[in-house]
């Protein structure tokens, strides 16, 4: 008789999944959009505050999955950031005359797939969530198939994740082949060649997801092309998932921290955080300017991973709350004023010269985020930097500390020309002056905007509450 | 370290004298094919090669896009069943939970065959809109 499942922990996941379903039998009963938004919205929340209702003291576990503070933490923030998506997804949809609801549809199975990715400890499960995450993301970023960017986009993401997964694969082939075990407890029992070469290519297979700077390429054109709802689940959700598996790898498995591969995730951040920055410097595309912004971010991130102590989650925490809200605050920015999406997506620079002067909330909003993705002082993303570089100090990687240091100085070039142009006079084209939304939208996008100001001048709860999951 | 990889070169070196034995065999055969090999050209050299036959048509027609979606549907399907099977050999250590367990499978698989069916998948003919489009709101 195997140990009664703790349904009680599975149970967002599980309200996740049955959301999709009812959205699946609505659309098979009748198509309407904003019910199908409900739903999904409503299972969202639901869900989002089951979590929070858990808040486990002793973390209940099954073969396949644990449930833990840094699942906890990770489980909210999936949630989270799949509610704002779904509530910027129905306006950004409105416009769209192709089937709507199956865009909700998609987005709940990668929800799904990123809660059971964050709380993997099994290669099985690990290479499910995955999968279940990326499929629907393929769907999601191809899903403006009329537009050749758009259709580039998913297939680009479909033919390079294959490939990512398949060195994973491969690797968890070879961890198999020297421990003969799956589960992260059992792969930690022994070390060797093999397991060392498995443990490389996984390595690389979640840097595709996480574009590190060697396997980055993709990065930038989906970004672009993809439909910015589809591009916001991809920069955060996908995103926070794999790293939080991946962080769970290096603290869990010691071939992970092998010295050899140590090293060399330090010179992989060191090279994320100045290529990022340097390809960033010269982009005119708002969203391939994210991308590369991501990849940045994504380097900063890597320190974490390279010095791997106890203190190093409660930085990745941090680091990845700021950047979560900055990110989608950003991308909300960028959705509203894209939609509703009949005509080409305002992704271009040149679409938010000015901007200030016509919807002067939502260019605050964007000059907020872009300030925090910049790690200015008073806003979210400074207190993320600031703990990683007391992290990299208090770990004297000197290295480390100089790619972050200039990595952000770099990076503030880029976000700087970025709010430059807001506020530039000229060209106040009537043609894209951009109709104004429903409030409710803007209401959303304000508050991510002000999350990022209050987590920067008063971190502290979040901080504590960090400090306080147990792992 | 050094002692399981000496230990570990021991073990496989069969392995590693077969990689590297396919890798030799094959860059010979091209190499001294291309070496030893006569060669002529012409222009009936540059056309391809069906048979003797010469080629008519173009090779680039366009498929009915319902052939994918058939076949995708048809893999979904039959690798769903194959996971039936797994439950199935295995019906008295799972009791009923594991019979539950298998009833959700397969009734979210029944809601899948429903929207497929509703939305026209399963429709070989385009022609007839099904009702779910046609009432687009």
């Amino acid at each position: 008789m195997p140990a009664p499942l703790p349904l009680l922990s599975l149970g967002p996941f599980a309200l996740v999944c049955a959301a999709a379903v009812t959205v699946l039998l609505g659309i098979a009963w009748q198509r309407m959009h904003t019910v199908s938004a409900l739903v999904t919205i409503v299972g969202l929340l639901g869900a989002l505050v089951l979590q929070l209702a858990l808040q486990t003291p002793d973390s209940a576990e099954t073969p396949l999955l644990v449930f833990d503070g840094l699942s906890h933490f990770a489980a909210l923030m999936v949630l989270g950031s799949s509610l704002v998506v779904a509530l910027l997804s129905h306006t950004y949809l409105r416009g769209y005359t192709g089937p709507r609801e199956e865009f909700y549809l998609l987005l709940l199975c990668a929800a799904a797939g990123a809660l059971i990715l964050v709380a993997s400890q099994h290669l099985a499960s690990l290479f499910f969530g995955l999968e279940l995450l990326s499929m629907p993301l393929y769907g999601m970023l191809a899903y403006r198939f009329q537009s050749s960017h758009s259709l580039e986009a998913g297939l680009k993401y479909l033919i390079l994740s294959a490939a990512g997964s398949a060195f994973l694969l491969f690797g968890m082939a070879l961890l198999y082949a020297q421990t003969g075990a799956l589960d992260f407890t059992g792969l930690a029992s022994e070390m060797g060649p093999w397991a060392l070469a498995g443990t490389g290519l996984m390595l690389v297979g979640l840097g595709f997801k996480l574009s590190i700077v060697p396997f980055h390429l993709w990065t930038p054109d989906v970004y672009q092309g993809g439909p910015v709802p589809a591009t916001m689940l991809l920069a955060s959700i996908s995103k926070l998932a794999v790293f939080v598996v991946l962080l769970r790898l290096v603290l869990e498995v010691p071939t992970f921290r092998d010295e050899a591969l140590s090293a060399l995730l330090a010179g992989l951040a060191i090279l994320t955080m100045i290529v990022g920055n340097l390809l960033a410097l010269r982009q005119s595309d708002l969203k391939r300017l994210l991308g590369y912004s991501s990849i940045a971010h994504f380097g900063y991130l890597l320190v974490a991973l390279v010095i791997g102590s106890r203190f190093a989650v409660e930085t990745a925490g941090v680091y990845l709350i700021t950047y979560l809200v900055a990110t989608l605050t950003a991308f909300g920015v960028v959705t509203l004023l894209s939609s509703p999406c009949r005509t080409e997506e305002a992704s271009n620079l040149e679409h938010y010269r000015g901007l200030f002067w016509r919807r002067p909330w939502l260019a605050a909003a964007l000059t907020v985020a872009m300030l925090s993705l910049a790690g200015i002082p008073f806003t979210a993303g400074f207190i993320g930097k600031f703990y990683i570089l007391a992290l990299a100090v208090d770990a004297q990687r000197w290295w480390l500390v100089a790619a972050v240091i200039a990595g952000s100085a770099i990076g503030l070039y880029y976000y700087l020309r970025v709010m430059v142009a807001l506020f530039l006079r000229e060209a106040a084209d009537a043609s894209r002056a951009g109709r104004g939304g429903h409030w409710l939208n803007d209401t959303i996008v304000l508050v991510l905007a002000l999350l990022v100001i209050v987590l920067g001048v008063w971190p502290a709860p979040a901080v504590d509450w960090l400090a306080g999951l147990n792992y | 370290m050094e002692q399981t990889l000496t230990s570990t070169a021991a073990e496989q070196w069969a392995i590693g004298l077969f990689v590297l034995a396919v890798f030799g065999l094959c860059t010979f055969m091209i190499v001294a094919s291309w070496l030893l090999g006569g060669r002529s050209r012409g222009r009936e050299k540059a056309l391809p090669f069906e048979s003797g036959i010469l080629g008519t048509g173009a090779p680039r027609q366009k498929f009915s896009v319902k052939f994918y979606l058939v076949a995708m549907l048809f893999v979904i399907f039959d690798i769903e069943a194959v996971y039936l099977f797994a439950w199935a050999v295995s019906l008295p250590e799972s009791g009923w939970i594991g019979f539950w367990a298998a009833t959700l499978f397969i009734l979210i698989l029944l809601a899948g065959l429903l929207y497929d069916s509703r939305t026209g998948a399963l429709d070989w003919a385009p022609q007839p809109r099904s009702p779910v489009d046609s009432t687009r709101t």
